[in-house]
């Protein structure tokens, strides 16, 4: 028996607006997730792309008075793909090259559209795949829900603090370092034009970030609500994107093929496959990762403009509208048990 | 939002409960009230306690298309309508094994304390005030899953208890616990209701705990109410009498007394039932366990057993 025990004390004090509640859920998940030496180990290896974008804008900034620009402008000239996007974005690349401050835009956004599209998301896809697949599998292998909901929290609520976890660790690998650059490139420039030329850039940022945020974590979190099984969830999660990704570009290359035979020419052929890489096509639908870098692509304005279509946008919708409402009908099932 | 006190006399009336789980229905009808203070759910396993508890919690929902049905009152608000603001007001250990996998145990009562809108500072402090109280000690620091059941059930009551709610709900708390633990356990119970004036709704079916600490018993079987009563006047006898503990031979004692015109009867080998007016039988008692070297061990007021209650409840 205890020498003194002051027994229970009660407790008085201001609560928090219910509506509030699922942001402690959100920053516990984080700090959770957080613990994890590795995801440190990802987000610095992530930083070292974003060093090298930054690198490019400062170049780009602190050589326009000496021909930098113009020599950067030439390397993307000389890169047939990359002359193509500018082009079809309706950027001449010879005026680009003659007067470079008229098209400090394209440049920025070409560089930041580059580093979300191809290292960003490709961490984002590795972090998701470590990171979420637990969020709702562990709790309810754990049976933590019935923790949860015993306190004024809907299924709901519930998800949308999950939701947040992996919005915050989307925000800090794509948007952040992006706006950092962007702020780093104000700062270097010479130029004070620079702010109004440039100044939708960080809304286009961001906008990228969520489109990369909203339907990625609807079906991460769809996948962790299947199972118990966190592994499960994590291989459905890489599967999705292999998956769709082997099966587009297998329906492009067997069109590339197909309309090779047909021209009968090897030089028709190749310039058709660098056309086709870029503009739209609906086999893209079947890719999460094209579908995505192209909604990323006309967000940063740099879409070929005579394909514009809303297609990816609707899909991307109805998938983020499909994930969500299963994590939900998941979530709520167990209260109907 | 500040803290309130809510004041209400009746813990929850309900009306006309209904829930079923596919075709099989769990609760049957019920209707009931309960009073402040220590009550005791008691029921033999799959007879519907924990899916009532469940139910008033909002964990398992109303769904009137598969023909559930109940309205009434829970801590003054309205149910199932207002389910949500019940909870802020209610601490909750279930009896299933749930726990926040990855984090300290100190943490997921920090965890459940904002959850319950605690600021996070405060949360924080309050968990360790908790923890203390519930005897976490240094293994407040251990990742959750490492726990015992034991530690388990105490981290429980802690997370329960975090917010300092008006209500606890109880479900099969001391499942698990060693018998020294379970005394404290039972203790602490106690302490929170006579000396905090908590509400506690404790579901079990170990009728010693419910001895130990109800004010009232609730006895459920077969998705029904069988029987609301209070502890003393479910124990109260319907006769007067003496319950007499022996050593041995109980029947001998009882035969001599029979002799002497005094009714009695035999419980076991060493425990009698004499019935008729104490400070009659007291002498007599005496004089015949000395003439037929009976041992006496204890004599008290006759009681009826809150076993012999429950089964003829279950039965009924």
């Amino acid at each position: 028996m205890p020498l003194l025990d002051i027994g229970y004390r009660k407790w008085e004090g201001q609560k928090t607006p219910r509506s509030t509640r699922s942001l402690a859920l959100a920053s516990t998940g984080i700090h959770l997730v957080w613990k994890g030496t590795w995801l440190k180990r990802v987000l610095m290896f992530m930083a070292i792309p974003a060093l090298i974008a930054g690198i490019f804008v400062a170049i780009f900034e602190q050589t326009l008075d000496r021909d930098g620009p113009r020599a950067l402008l030439s390397i993307v000239a000389k890169n047939p793909q990359s002359r193509n996007t500018a082009e079809r974005a309706g950027v001449n690349l010879k005026e680009a090259i003659a007067n470079p401050e008229a098209y400090r835009h394209f440049t920025w956004s070409f560089i930041l559209f580059n580093l979300s599209r191809y290292p960003q998301a490709l961490g984002m896809i590795v972090v998701l795949g470590l990171v979420a697949p637990r969020l709702i599998s562990y709790d309810l292998r754990s049976r933590g829900y019935l923790l949860y909901l015993s306190r004024p929290l809907t299924p709901a609520e519930y998800i949308f603090g999950k939701s947040l976890v992996l919005y915050f660790l989307i925000f800090v690998m794509s948007a952040l370092p992006a706006l950092l650059i962007y702020i780093a490139g104000l700062f270097l420039s010479t130029d004070s034009t620079a702010i109004a030329q440039t100044w939708d850039i960080p809304f286009r940022i961001l906008l990228a970030s969520l489109v990369l945020m909203v339907p990625t974590t609807a079906v991460a979190l769809a996948f962790s609500s299947m199972t118990q099984e966190s592994r499960y969830a994590g291989f459905a999660w890489f599967a999705m994107w292999v998956v769709g990704s082997v099966t587009y570009f297998t329906l492009w290359t067997a069109t590339q093929l197909r309309e090779q035979l047909q021209n009968q020419s090897q030089n028709q052929g190749r310039i058709a496959r660098i056309e086709a890489m870029n503009p739209w096509n609906s086999f893209k639908l079947f890719s999460p990762y094209e579908t995505l870098g192209y909604l990323q692509q006309q967000i940063f304005g740099l879409a070929v403009k005579d394909t514009w279509t809303w297609a990816p946008w609707i899909v991307v919708a109805m998938v983020s509208v499909a994930g969500y409402g299963f994590a939900y009908w998941k979530v709520s099932r167990v209260l109907k048990a | 939002m500040s803290f309130q006190e809510i004041a209400f006399d009746k813990v929850f009336e309900l009306e006309s409960v209904r829930k079923s789980y596919g075709s099989k229905q769990v609760l049957k009808n019920i209707s009931l009230a309960i009073p402040t203070g220590v009550v005791g759910l008691l029921g033999p396993n799959g007879s519907g306690k924990s899916t009532l508890i469940k139910t008033i919690l909002g964990l398992v929902s109303i769904d009137p298309r598969r023909g559930d049905s109940g309205t009434g009152k829970v801590l003054g608000f309205d149910w199932p309508s207002q389910v949500r603001i019940v909870r802020d007001h209610v601490g909750y250990l279930p009896e299933d094994d749930c726990y926040l996998q990855g984090l300290q145990g100190i943490e997921s009562i920090q965890m459940m304390a904002r959850l319950s809108g605690l600021h996070k500072k405060e949360a924080l402090r309050r968990s360790h005030e908790v923890a203390d109280y519930c005897d976490l000690g240094q293994e407040r620091y251990r990742n959750v899953e490492t726990y015992s059941t034991g530690m388990r059930q105490k981290l429980k009551f802690a997370q329960a208890l975090v917010h300092d709610p008006q209500w606890i709900i109880l479900d099969e708390p001391t499942t698990g616990l060693d018998p020294q633990q379970r005394e404290q356990f039972l203790d602490r119970i106690y302490a929170l209701a006579n000396e905090q004036g908590k509400s506690i709704l404790l579901s079990t079916h170990i009728l010693h705990d419910v001895i130990q600490t109800c004010d009232h018993v609730v006895i459920m079987a077969a998705g029904q109410i069988r029987l609301v009563d209070s502890l003393e006047h479910l124990q109260r006898p319907s006769q007067e009498g003496l319950q007499i503990s022996v050593v041995s031979n109980a029947a001998k004692l009882g035969d001599a007394l029979r002799a002497h015109g005094i009714q009695s009867h035999c419980a076991s080998d060493s425990q009698l039932v004499v019935l008729g007016d104490e400070s009659a039988l007291l002498e007599r008692i005496w004089k015949t366990s000395v003439e037929q070297h009976v041992i006496v061990l204890r004599i008290e007021q006759a009681k009826n057993s809150l076993e012999q209650a429950f089964l003829d409840a279950v039965r009924s």
